[in-house]
C-alpha cells in the first residue's frame, strides 16, 4: 500500500447497498431483542457510574457529574458497537459462515462488500446512539436540540470504529485475536479519554498519548457541542476523526480486498 | 472467437505464494455440452474452476468466458453464469428462501421477479414445503439443492459445479445427477469437477484429467476408455510370489497391464482376446469387465494416495 493509497477514494457501485440491505434484513428479525442488548449495558452504566457514583461529585468546572459524563456514554456506546460488530461480526461472514465468498459469486465486487459491511457496523453503532438517546430522553438528561447537532459526529465516531474493527478483523487468526484489540486497546481507550474524569486527571505523559485517541476527540466534540453549542473546537476534533476515518477505511479496504481476491 | 465457444483457456497459470497450483493449461469448453474435470485431491481442478468463474485471480495466460476476459469483464461474466461452490455457503443468518432472495438482490434482480423465480427453482428443487425453515435445519442433501437453486436463480448460460456429489447419501445424489440430465436436455452448458468416475462417464459430453496443474488427456470419456484402456479389462487377484511370473506370461503375449498391490488389471485391446488372459492366469479370482473412467484416471494419474 502506496502512501497516497491512504487518501485515495474507492471507487463504489450500488452492490455496497444490497450488502448493507442484507445485515439490515437480519437485523430486523431480532431487533427489538438485540436492540434491548446493545442499550443495556450503557444504561446500566448510566445508573452506576452516571447517577451512583456522580452522586458522590459535587462540581465537574460548572457541570454536573452526569451532565459530564452523558456524552462519554453516547461515544463508547457508538465505539464498543461498532468495532464489536465490525470484528466479531464480520469475522465470522468472513470466515465460518463464508458470505462474503458466497456474495462474491455474484456482480458484487469485494470493494462493495467492504463498504456496505462497514456502513452496516456505523449504522449498528449509531442505532445504539439512538437507544441510549431515548432513554436519556425519558431520564430528562437531553434538554437541547443540540442532541441533533452530536449525531452526525457519533456516526461519525461509529463509522471510524467500523474501520478499525474491519482492520483487526483482516489481521485476526481467530476469535481470540480480539481479546488483545479490546483489552489492549478499546478497554483503556473508554477508561482514560476523557470519559469518565477529565483528561487534567492523567500525568502530562499520558495525556498527550490521550490526545492519539480517537475517542479523546470524538468525546470532547459532543461535550462541547451539548453544553456550548458548536465552537471551532468541536470543527478541529471533527477534521481529526474525518481524517482518522479516512485513513482507516482505505487500510480496510485495502487489507480485505486482498483476503478476498487471491 | 466462433460463437459457439462457451470457455477458452489459453496457457493459464496459477501460483499461490510459490506453490504452482495451475501450470499453463489450454482448453476449449463448448456451449451446450457437460464438460468433467476430472484429478486427485489438489490436482489444480478445482482453482481451474475458480479462475473460470471469477473468484480466483489468474496469475497468467488467457480466460475468457462467453467471449469476455475474466481480467476485465468480470462482472459482466458473474452475472451471465451461475455457481455452485463446493461449501455450499448458505447464509444461516436466513430462510431457504431468504437466502434466495438475498442472492437474488445481489445480482440486482428485482424484488417480484426474484419471489417468482425462487417459488419456481423451490418447487423444481422439491424444497418448497422448507421455505420457511432455518437453513441450519436442512439435511446435506437439501443444502446441495438449495445451492443448486442459488446457483440458478440469474438464469445463467453457463453452470459451474464443484464436486457437486461429495458427501452426500446415494439417494441424495442419483436425484442430483437426474437433475443435472434435465438441465443437459435444456442445453444448458455444465462444467463440473467431481471424483466419482462413473457418473462422468455417464453425464460427461468431454471429460479432462488435470494432475499436478496439467491437463493429462482431454476427449470423450468413451473414446479415452477406448484409446487408453481398450475393450475390456482382466482383473485378478495374486500374491507377491506368483505376480512377477505371471506378469513375465502377459508380457510375452503383449497384454498391457496395471499392478494396484495384488490386483492386476490386465488391458484388453481391441485386436485382443480377454478370455486368453483367464487361459494364462491360474487365479481363482479373476473376471473380465468393462472398462471405466477409473481406469483411465488410474492409469494417467496413478494410484498413490494423495494428501491435500
Amino acid at each position: 500500500m502506496k502512501f497516497k493509497d491512504y487518501f485515495s477514494r474507492p471507487k463504489v457501485n450500488s452492490g455496497a447497498f444490497q450488502v448493507w440491505s442484507r445485515n439490515f434484513l437480519y437485523f430486523k428479525k431480532t431487533w427489538l431483542v438485540s436492540l434491548f442488548w446493545i442499550v443495556l449495558e450503557p444504561v446500566i452504566y448510566l445508573g452506576a457510574i452516571g447517577f451512583g457514583l456522580g452522586a458522590f461529585v459535587n462540581n465537574m468546572g460548572g457541570m454536573s457529574y452526569i451532565e459530564f459524563f452523558f456524552p462519554a456514554l453516547l461515544s463508547t456506546t457508538a465505539m464498543m458497537v461498532a468495532f464489536f460488530e465490525g470484528t466479531y461480526g464480520n469475522y465470522t461472514k468472513l470466515t465460518h459462515q463464508k458470505t462474503y465468498a458466497t456474495i462474491m459469486l455474484t456482480r458484487v465486487g469485494p470493494e462493495e462488500i467492504v463498504a456496505g459491511e462497514l456502513l452496516w457496523a456505523a449504522s449498528k453503532g449509531f442505532f445504539g446512539v439512538l437507544g441510549v438517546t431515548v432513554v436519556a430522553l425519558f431520564f430528562g438528561l437531553i434538554d437541547s436540540y443540540r442532541i441533533i447537532l452530536a449525531l452526525p459526529i457519533l456516526f461519525l465516531l461509529s463509522a471510524l470504529f467500523s474501520c478499525i474493527g474491519m482492520i483487526f478483523t483482516s489481521f485476526a487468526r481467530n476469535y481470540d485475536s480480539f481479546i488483545y484489540s479490546t483489552s489492549g486497546l478499546i478497554v483503556p481507550m473508554s477508561l482514560l479519554s476523557g470519559t469518565y474524569f477529565p483528561l487534567e486527571q492523567l500525568p502530562v505523559g499520558l495525556r498527550y498519548i490521550a490526545y492519539l485517541s480517537p475517542l479523546t476527540h470524538a468525546v470532547s466534540a459532543v461535550r462541547e457541542i451539548l453544553h456550548k453549542g458548536p465552537t471551532l473546537w468541536v470543527l478541529i476534533h471533527v477534521l481529526i476523526l474525518l481524517l482518522a476515518t479516512w485513513v482507516c477505511m482505505n487500510i480496510s479496504f485495502f487489507r480485505i480486498r486482498k483476503k478476498l481476491l487471491k | 472467437m466462433s460463437t459457439n465457444v462457451a470457455i477458452e483457456i489459453k496457457d493459464l497459470t496459477k501460483k499461490y505464494d510459490d506453490k504452482v497450483a495451475v501450470d499453463g493449461i489450454s482448453l476449449e469448453i463448448y456451449k451446450g455440452e457437460c464438460f468433467g474435470l476430472l484429478g486427485p485431491n489438489g490436482a489444480g481442478k478445482s482453482t481451474t474452476m475458480k479462475m473460470m468463474y471469477c473468484s480466483a485471480l489468474v496469475t497468467s495466460g488467457e480466460l475468457y468466458v462467453l467471449g469476455l476476459n475474466v481480467k476485465k469483464n468480470y462482472r459482466e461474466i458473474k452475472s451471465r453464469i451461475g455457481v455452485v461452490p463446493q461449501e455450499d455457503g448458505l447464509d444461516p443468518d436466513f430462510t431457504v428462501l431468504e437466502n434466495l432472495l438475498v442472492y437474488a438482490s445481489f445480482h440486482k434482480i428485482p424484488k417480484s421477479e426474484a419471489e417468482l423465480r425462487a417459488q419456481a427453482l423451490l418447487r423444481l428443487m422439491k424444497l418448497e414445503e422448507y421455505q420457511d425453515r432455518s437453513v441450519e435445519t436442512l439435511s446435506g442433501g437439501m443444502k446441495r439443492r438449495l445451492a443448486i437453486a442459488r446457483g440458478l436463480i440469474n438464469s445463467p448460460e453457463v453452470i459451474f459445479l464443484d464436486e457437486p456429489t461429495t458427501g452426500l447419501d446415494p439417494q441424495a445424489r442419483i436425484w442430483i445427477w437426474d437433475f443435472f440430465k434435465h438441465l443437459k436436455s435444456e442445453k444448458s452448458t455444465l462444467i463440473l469437477t467431481t471424483h466419482y468416475m462413473e457418473e462422468a462417464e455417464q453425464m460427461c459430453d468431454r471429460v479432462a484429467i488435470i494432475d499436478n496443474g496439467r491437463i493429462l488427456t482431454v476427449g470423450k470419456p468413451r473414446d479415452l476408455i477406448r484409446d487408453l484402456i481398450g475393450k475390456e479389462v482382466v482383473e485378478f487377484d495374486t500374491n507377491p510370489v506368483d505376480l512377477n511370473y505371471y506378469l513375465g506370461r502377459l508380457r510375452a503375449e503383449g497384454f498391457a497391464y496395471q499392478v494396484i498391490k495384488d490386483t492386476v488389471s490386465v488391458l484388453v485391446k481391441e485386436n485382443q482376446e480377454g478370455r486368453r488372459v483367464v487361459d494364462l492366469i491360474a487365479s481363482d479370482k479373476i473376471y473380465i469387465r468393462k472398462p471405466t473412467l477409473n481406469d483411465v484416471f488410474l492409469k494417467l494419474a496413478g494410484h498413490q494416495l494423495r494428501d491435500e
